[in-house]
């Protein structure tokens, strides 16, 4: 017993035509092996359609190591398919599903950017909330001005106080408008208050 | 270089157009993701590559070097753009918490099933003191080398490392914190360098990976122990998360990792469960997990 030299690792050119076809990737991706499925995952970023499978997959897939392979591929993928695909996933039931989207639309920023104003202005609420949670970390130069739209317009105080949550954060002088206005038209409802004050705070500091 | 070479070199320019562009086209191959501040080290790699390959400017080598069917010149350029820089015993704290509690925790796991072989990789290479460091613990200070077989596997995207990590030549830099025991015992002194011994050599197997490239990760399976240090702080996160969901994939449940000491998986995936080790923390990929 001691230190021994492996067999040589396959090379990549003969990894590269072992690759199945999209037909049986297709197939591989509902594997009872979440392994074959991850791989599935991986290796079907070329094949047409990749998207509607990859989405279809992700909402049933009960593995969080399946689901994560998955996410990573439409990342990878950068299609407007995967942005639409996740939208619907925000309104899942799932929490943790809701959840991963959001993080992987976080990713996409040049896919979300031009979808931004329809998910803000969203009939669901919860919806609203979470693009507001994806302005969080969303590198784009438009993020305050959404923010401050939300604050000005939006009739939900959960909406508003995510909104306000976040321009404490990355507002300047340009919020203050709509932060103290904020204040009259939710006058009764001591959170916006308190966050409203606090935003404003914080800004006039930074 | 020769004067040829200096004129030359003045006459070609990256403008930003270019560097975005080559930017891109490196991430998407790589995975290594370089920032605006990186702007000089990126364009004197590149404008060395344009003379070297007697390419007219940067638009000629960048066709060259997208469309060449060998992708030798990818390969040429990404050894240049990759940083090499380590030594002996580096983040020593791992090694001993490799030998004192990962180990032990693997074994206990493994003699049940009857399985008496242990595999580590280690990526990247780099130069091989990392793998060499992991050979020399193991033989120095883990009495189960009596016991168990241990295949160490070490790996790197740069083939020019990669040769020389497999010669093992070290200047006094890369071994000033090794144990003078251990120097004598495991190199002989050539000159200004130290030649690592043959036996060392023999035992870690090096190889080129590419780990933002599936092709590549796919034999990697079955391993005990990955150590990727100070190598993800390269990546952006999407890259990150990419190599994560490979190594993941290449260790066996409850199989283990070690990052670099600013690096945290917590940041970069779900899928692994820090471990809080008297000597440091690492994450495992958990036991019951698929």
């Amino acid at each position: 017993m001691a230190l021994i030299k492996s067999k040589p690792v396959a090379s990549a050119v003969e990894a590269l035509e072992e690759k199945p076809s999209c037909a049986s990737l297709l197939v591989q991706l509902s594997d009872e092996n979440p392994e074959v499925r991850r791989w599935a995952a991986r290796d079907m970023l070329h094949c047409e359609d990749a998207c509607e499978a990859l989405i279809l997959r992700l909402k049933i897939e009960p593995e969080l190591s399946v689901r994560e392979v998955i996410l990573t591929a439409l990342i990878h993928l950068k299609s407007p398919h995967s942005i639409a695909g996740l939208v619907d996933c925000l309104r899942s039931e799932d929490a943790s599903l809701r959840n991963e989207a959001l993080e992987a639309m976080k990713q996409l920023p040049d896919l979300v950017a031009p979808i931004m104003v329809d998910l803000l202005n969203d009939q669901d609420p919860d919806v609203r909330i979470f693009s507001v949670n994806i302005l969080e970390s969303l590198r784009h130069p438009d993020v305050e001005t959404w923010l401050i739209d939300v604050v000005q317009k939006d009739p939900h105080i959960n909406v508003c106080a995510t909104a306000l949550d976040l321009l404490s954060e990355v507002g300047s002088e340009s919020a203050l408008d709509a932060i103290v206005s904020i204040k009259e038209r939710f006058a009764g409802e001591p959170y916006i208050q308190f966050a409203a004050d606090l935003a404003f705070k914080r800004i006039r500091e930074s | 270089m020769s004067r040829t070479a200096l004129r030359k070199s003045d006459e070609i320019t990256i403008s930003e157009e270019d560097f975005n562009k080559f930017r891109e086209f490196f991430y998407r191959k790589t995975g290594i993701s370089f920032e605006p501040s990186k702007r000089y080290f990126v364009d004197k790699r590149l404008i060395d590559r344009v003379i070297a390959t007697d390419s007219e400017n940067f638009r000629s080598y960048f066709i060259m070097l997208r469309f060449q069917a060998s992708g030798e010149e990818l390969q040429f350029l990404t050894n240049a753009m990759t940083v090499n820089e380590t030594y002996f015993m580096r983040e020593e704290d791992q090694f001993t918490c490799l030998v004192d509690s990962i180990l032990p925790e693997v074994m206990k796991r493994k003699v049940a099933t009857g399985n008496r072989l242990i595999r580590i990789w280690s990526i990247p290479s780099s130069s091989g003191e990392e793998p060499y460091s992991i050979a020399m613990c193991l033989l120095e200070r883990w009495a189960g080398i009596y016991d168990w077989d241990i295949e160490i596997i070490s790996s790197d995207i740069d083939t020019g490392i990669l040769h020389k990590a497999k010669i093992g030549r070290y200047s006094e830099r890369s071994i000033q914190k090794l144990p003078k025991a251990w120097l004598n015992k495991y190199f002989r002194r050539i000159g200004e360098e130290y030649q690592i011994d043959d036996d060392l050599r023999g035992a870690v197997e090096f190889t080129r990976v590419n780990l933002a490239e599936p092709a590549d990760t796919r034999p990697y399976r079955n391993f005990d122990v990955i150590f990727c240090r100070n190598l993800l702080i390269y990546f952006d996160d999407v890259s990150r998360k990419t190599a994560a969901e490979c190594f993941y994939d290449a260790l066996n449940p409850g199989g283990f990792i070690c990052l670099g000491h600013s690096e945290s998986m917590s940041r970069i995936s779900a899928l692994f469960k820090p471990r809080k080790f008297p000597e440091a923390v690492v994450y495992q990929r958990p036991l019951e997990a698929r």
